[in-house]
């Protein structure tokens, strides 16, 4: 069901976001920014589903908060002559790797489990 | 379906949606910018483009400067050949204005000094005042007259230079100047301060002395006395430059 929606999104986001008009290069910095805390957020709320302790509105106010606080960060640092979307896609990018590290280990002792059980049977 | 798990799986949906969306059109941006387009860089891109320009343009300006300078030099130095030219003519006229070889003409006076008329009688007898005119009386009127400021003087046409030569030929009649015979009546005209002239001879005594000899001395004042260019040979055969 979940996977549906995600497949119905995914498509609909991309028919969509094709067809808006271009925007400004000036603005592609926020849109990268969102985009990067966007990915986070999902790949935290994978992790949080994984590990069971995926809380609904924690997933979609960070999923918001976070794209929108980076794009105020970015502007900030345009404004104060500072690259501040650097730290944010450190930051970002960091914690999508950590994610992907604890999302790559459960399907690993997951699988590894499937396998010893099918070698015991 | 439990419903809070539709809510989760439409705002999912969305969550996704909204993702792809900026993706996607992210994806376009980038696809369709051209980075080199100046209305598609960024601030600091156009920073770095500008003061690029910027020393670019104060390149060409310096360079533009000089090449006006050398260009406003060889317009000075075209002109001032231009001028150069007049400077020399204008130094030649007035060198050949202070050597006398040009006509003049100006205020002044004309002074005329005759012999006594029976002089050549009178020579006959042994004592006598009366006197001749000589070249050296001449040289002396020549002398008075330049010291009161005559700026050019002609005894009998011929024009008194630096050249000129009195000469007094045997002690007779004859006076040369200039290599050029005369005889009295003398003219003598000088171009000057008229007063100043006639003061310089009648004020030293001089014309009294003159008078005495029985010479008759008459000062004609003008406004435009002509004094005529000398006409001898100004050339240098032995002077080397």
């Amino acid at each position: 069901m979940i996977l549906i929606a995600i497949i119905i999104g995914c498509v609909l986001g991309a028919i969509v976001g094709i067809n808006l008009p271009i925007i400004s290069y000036t603005y592609s910095t926020y849109l990268a920014i969102a985009i990067i805390a966007a990915l986070d957020s999902v790949f935290g709320g994978i992790t949080g589903v994984l590990k069971g302790e995926f809380d609904f509105k924690v997933f979609i106010s960070g999923f918001f908060c976070n794209a929108i606080l980076s794009m105020l960060l970015t502007y900030l640092g345009t404004k104060l002559n500072v690259d501040i979307y650097l730290a944010a896609i450190v930051v970002f990018v960091g914690r999508m790797f950590l994610n992907l590290t604890i999302i790559r280990k459960y399907y690993i002792d997951k699988w590894s489990k499937k396998f010893e059980e099918m070698k015991k049977k | 379906m439990k419903k809070g798990k539709i809510t989760i799986t439409i705002t999912i949906g969305l969550a996704c949606f909204i993702l792809v969306l900026i993706i996607f059109m992210q994806f376009k941006v980038i696809y369709q910018t051209d980075i080199a387009s100046i209305d598609m860089m960024r601030a600091e891109e156009l920073k770095t483009e500008l003061s690029s320009w910027k020393s670019k343009y104060e390149e060409a300006e310096e360079k533009y400067n000089e090449i006006s300078k050398t260009l406003k030099k060889y317009k000075e130095e075209s002109s001032s050949g231009v001028k150069t030219k007049q400077n020399l003519q204008e130094e030649l006229a007035n060198l050949e204005l202070l050597l006398g070889l040009t006509d003049v003409e100006g205020i002044g006076i004309e002074i005329i000094l005759k012999d006594p008329e029976n002089i050549d009688e009178l020579e006959k007898e042994k004592e006598h005042t009366e006197q001749r005119i000589t070249a050296s009386e001449l040289i002396r009127i020549v002398n008075f007259l330049k010291d009161s400021g005559a700026e050019a003087i002609s005894i009998n046409n011929q024009r008194i230079v630096n050249k000129t030569d009195f000469a007094q030929i045997n002690d007779t009649t004859y006076i040369k100047i200039n290599s050029q015979m005369v005889s009295a009546p003398f003219t003598i005209k000088a171009i000057g301060d008229s007063d100043y002239l006639k003061a310089s001879l009648i004020g030293t005594g001089y014309v009294t002395k003159i008078k005495d000899w029985g010479q008759t001395i008459d000062f004609k004042e003008s406004k435009n006395i002509r004094i005529n260019k000398y006409n001898g040979n100004m050339d240098y055969k032995y002077i080397e430059n």
